[in-house]
């Protein structure tokens, strides 16, 4: 705990006491020193009533969302005992004050920020309080745990186009939805990018329109996306952010992406189905050391069975 | 360019500070600071009503302004403070340095004239600050002239002032931080912080460094002068001695005049006759008395020795007296008229007295031109030479230094006093030296005699120290000190009586010492070569001790509590009791709308003999009153509990309507009884 700029508030406070100890101890006046003891003490509570304060004042983040996107605002819930400014140090965020609620115990709002990409699970803040009378500020540096550990996922680049695939002998030569393999449920309208192997046919003769067949959960994934940043934090959020630009279009179109990351306990491959589950498995995402390869976002199509 | 940087810095101007509460506060404690100062006499009735109304309109124009402050008004202020030190300073070339009574007048009227003016260009919270800080500077203004209690109702009105003015700034400096129940323990703290340092610093000094105050009251010339004058109900006519008939008078001793008399039985009262402000109590002669009558101490008739130099007038050394040694100063603020003797600590050598004449007797009695009325202020320094035990004891070897005539007058007696003769040279014995003598005789007379005012009458013919030592052995200070003068001159020791205030009540909150009548007092003085006339005091027993302000604190305190009794103070404990319970009563009251609405379910419900469980939460409750039976439309409470919820943790806060509608109904629903069962 330290206070904050003391220097004008200390001096200022000396030299008042100081000279007032000079004069009312050789005025004379009993008024006078009373006067001057009156002061000091109001000094002397105001200079260090906040380090008192502080010193028995406890501060909980009480509640945090587990997903944010890098950049963005994250809501945090704060309780303090008293009322206190925070002011953050990592992440970064606006000052704000919180303390005792409309209802004791009820969390205050506090808005921080984090520019990259990464797991929040803990805020260090400086917690600081002039109180009681708002002459001198004290602060102390606390690292305040999460309630859950916050997944701040980059936010969306651009997109990195999939990689074509050659034809299937069919002449037809753009992209298709990547075929999804299961077991049928049952029959479903045409949608551009349909394999014609999937055209159900007299479904197609019963309904007078193009349909195909509508299988269920995929059991493996069509399109590979393939992270590996660099070790450059910024270099490093650019090409998290197009992985997560390019992971969320695909999973925007219903494509079903397998997710290749480095994280801290090394390689990670999984298959995403949204945004979220993308933008977590990339908040984890670190740079390795000593991977093969250039750093950036790779996608792959399967070949279409 | 680093200072340069700094001082810009520390110059720029602050965020407008919006808060009326504070502004109306600081203001508070400067208008308080202007009062005390009108209450001491520093600043006109006249010039004390003109500050207060530009106090508060500089205060309004700064509030409406501090958006957008008026370019103008700061090289405006800057002109006018200028113009209030041109002032200053032309009206203290007029000043005598020595008399600070004068400059502190035009101290308080320049501080005065910069609070007002600065009170126009406070727009930020830094600002008011400072207006805060010139508002305590006026305080110790008007401090350094008070000499009385009624001071204080200034000093806790601007404590008030201040303190709630400080709490004012956090609250708007910690983004509306309220005060709440952290205020009692601050204001605990800083009372007990100070307490301390009241009880721990040591008392001022009187200094003598910047000026010493002297100035004249309600006096008037006497008739005679060098005479002594009284201070009966014509103060300038000579002073006469005191009567069975007319048995005191303000002022209170009666042997103030040109003899005293021991057969008069007075009872000098409480009257606060002075207020005396001195570096170390002592015995603060007004005249002595050399020749004895058996009955009267006469005064010597000598031509006194007037003195035209004006304050400060430098005294001549009493005869035989010692000068050196450090100085003594004393202050006296004289209260209810008094004679026209200027009273001093032994021995005195400079005089500040607002007066171009003074008189001296050859004695050391200093006789002022006018009868001191109340107001009179005079400062006396003192010699501090006080010789220690053993150097009176090696100068009583030494040769008197006196002639014939004087060894004479200090041996006088109107007749031989066998007895007493016989008594003072058995106690002293065993005694080698005039010192041990005089404690010899002193301690015989703290064994054997009592002291009281309540004595009989002196029978007609009697002699004072023979009815004293022989018949009655009750008397006060007239008669015991009195009976020691006479034992010493019966045994060839120089003495004489000595008649001035001793220091009454110590004040530590004025550091004063508060002369009542009552305090009046005579002793001993006796003749020792070298160091002169050396007073010893057989009436108190045990020399005074300078009093701390704790002690006298904690004394006064004692002698408060043991004047009330125990009924008051247990009335008093009760009252304390019923008013912390009251504090508490206040805190439990629910002081949002939440709190409010859940404390209606709650009550509803404890009604109904349905109280809320302490493991329960207020939804759960809520379901359990609603479960309970209809007190209005199916789920009210639940309503109710969800609306609070979203009150207390929600996102959006309700509106008005929204927490009208909720207490309303909280407050109207009805939770049906719940049923006994009879075993």
């Amino acid at each position: 705990m330290r206070p904050v700029r003391p220097l004008v508030p200390v001096a200022m406070t000396l030299f008042v006491l100081v000279g007032w100890a000079i004069v009312a101890h050789n005025g004379g006046s009993g008024w006078v020193q009373f006067l001057g003891e009156a002061v000091g003490a109001a000094l002397l509570v105001g200079l260090l009533g906040p380090a008192l304060s502080l010193a028995r004042t406890r501060v909980d983040v009480v509640w945090a969302p587990p997903d944010a996107v890098a950049g963005a605002p994250i809501e945090l819930r704060v309780r303090a005992g008293r009322r206190v400014r925070l002011r953050a140090e990592e992440p970064a965020g606006p000052d704000a004050f919180v303390g005792p609620a409309r209802l004791p115990g009820a969390p205050e709002r506090w808005t921080v920020s984090r520019p990259r990409h990464g797991l929040l699970e803990t805020v260090v803040v400086h917690v600081q309080s002039a109180a009681p009378f708002g002459l001198l500020w004290w602060s102390k540096r606390v690292e305040l745990p999460l309630p859950v550990t916050v997944h701040v996922a980059p936010r969306a680049g651009a997109p990195v186009a999939a990689a074509s695939v050659p034809d299937d002998g069919t002449g037809e030569g753009r992209a298709r939805t990547p075929a999804v393999v299961g077991e049928p449920r049952g029959a479903r309208p045409y949608r551009p990018g349909d394999s014609r192997r999937w055209v159900h046919w007299p479904a197609t003769a019963h309904s007078g329109s193009l349909m195909v067949r509508d299988m269920e959960a995929p059991v493996r994934a069509p399109v590979t996306v393939t992270v590996q940043l660099p070790p450059d934090p910024d270099a490093a959020e650019r090409v998290a952010e197009q992985a997560m630009g390019t992971v969320a279009a695909l999973v925007g179109r219903g494509v079903a992406v397998t997710l290749v990351t480095d994280e801290a306990g090394g390689p990670v491959v999984g298959g995403v189905d949204d945004r979220r589950r993308a933008g977590r498995r990339l908040a984890r995402a670190v740079s390795a050391t000593g991977a093969a390869g250039l750093p950036g976002v790779r996608v792959e199509q399967a070949r279409l069975p | 360019m680093k200072v340069l940087a700094a001082v810009k810095r520390a110059n720029r101007p602050g965020p407008p500070e919006h808060s009326v509460r504070l502004r109306v506060l600081v203001t508070g404690a400067g208008a308080t600071g202007i009062l005390a100062c009108r209450a001491e006499g520093e600043l006109t009735t006249a010039m004390a009503v003109f500050s207060l109304a530009l106090l508060a309109t500089g205060m309004v124009f700064s509030h409406r302004t501090r958006l957008h402050p008026v370019p103008a008004v700061k090289p405006l202020l800057a002109a006018a403070a200028l113009v209030a030190f041109g002032w200053f300073f032309v009206e203290l070339r007029g000043e005598a340095f020595s008399d600070i009574s004068g400059v502190e007048g035009l101290l308080a009227g320049l501080f005065v004239w910069i609070q007002v003016t600065h009170s126009f260009d406070v727009p930020a919270r830094r600002d008011l600050a400072f207006s805060l800080a010139g508002a305590t500077g006026l305080m110790a203004v008007a401090g350094a002239q008070a000499t009385d209690m009624t001071f204080g109702l200034y000093v806790v009105t601007w404590g008030a002032w201040c303190i709630a003015a400080l709490f004012a700034m956090w609250r708007s400096a910690g983004g509306g931080a309220p005060v709440g129940r952290g205020a009692g323990a601050t204001v605990g703290a800083v009372l007990s912080v100070g307490l301390v340092a009241f009880l721990l610093l040591p008392a001022p000094q009187v200094g003598g460094n910047i000026g010493v105050p002297a100035s004249l009251g309600a006096a008037v010339g006497v008739t005679n002068p060098g005479g002594l004058a009284g201070d009966g109900p014509h103060p300038g006519e000579p002073a006469r001695p005191g009567t069975p008939s007319g048995r005191t008078r303000v002022g209170g001793f009666l042997g103030f005049a040109d003899h005293l008399d021991t057969a008069v039985r007075g009872d000098a009262g409480d009257t606060l006759v002075m207020r005396v402000r001195a570096q170390r109590p002592g015995y603060w002669v007004g005249e002595t008395f050399d020749t004895w009558d058996g009955a009267n101490w006469l005064a010597r008739k000598t031509v006194p020795e007037p003195i035209v130099s004006g304050s400060p007038f430098l005294l001549p050394a009493p005869q035989g007296a010692a000068v050196g040694g450090g100085e003594d100063l004393q202050t006296f603020y004289v209260v209810a008229p008094n004679p026209n003797l200027v009273f001093h600590a032994d021995t005195a050598r400079e005089l500040w007295f607002p007066a171009s004449t003074i008189f001296v007797q050859p004695d050391g009695t200093i006789l002022s031109p006018v009868a001191l009325g109340r107001g009179t202020v005079y400062t006396v320094e003192s010699a501090t030479a006080t010789p220690s035990p053993d150097q009176l004891r090696a100068a009583s070897g030494v040769d008197l230094g006196l002639d014939a005539a004087q060894r004479q007058e200090v041996l006088q007696l109107p007749h031989p006093y066998p007895r007493v003769q016989a008594l003072a040279q058995a106690v002293t014995a065993s005694a080698p030296t005039t010192y041990d003598k005089v404690q010899a005789l002193i301690a015989w007379i703290a064994s054997h005699t009592r002291y009281s005012t309540d004595i009989p009458p002196l029978p007609p013919g009697a002699d004072t120290v023979d009815q004293f030592l022989f018949t009655e052995r009750v008397g006060f200070c007239e008669q015991i000190s009195t009976s020691l003068a006479v034992m010493l001159r019966s045994i060839g020791i120089p003495a004489r009586e000595a008649v001035g205030y001793v220091p009454g009540p110590y004040n530590p909150l004025t550091d004063l010492y508060d002369v009542q009548a009552r305090d009046a007092h005579a002793w001993v003085q006796v003749w020792f070569p070298t160091y002169g006339w050396q007073s010893f005091d057989p009436t108190a027993s045990v020399p005074l001790a300078n009093p701390s302000p704790g002690s006298a604190v904690l004394r006064d305190t004692g002698h408060v509590l043991g004047a009330l009794g125990v009924g008051p103070i247990a009335a008093g404990l009760v009252g304390v009791g019923a008013a912390v319970a009251g504090v508490r009563a206040l805190r439990r009251r629910p002081r949002g709308f939440a709190h409010r609405a859940a404390r209606n379910m709650e009550r509803a419900g404890r009604r109904a003999g349905r109280a809320r469980r302490e493991d329960e939460t207020l939804r759960e409750y809520a379901s359990r009153l609603d479960a309970a039976g209809p007190g209005g439309a199916p789920g009210d409470w639940t309503w109710v509990a969800q609306e609070v919820e979203r009150e207390a943790y929600g996102a959006l806060a309700l509106t008005d309507g929204d927490r009208r509608r909720v207490l309303r109904l909280s407050a109207t629903l009805r939770v049906p009884r719940a049923q006994r069962t009879r075993v």
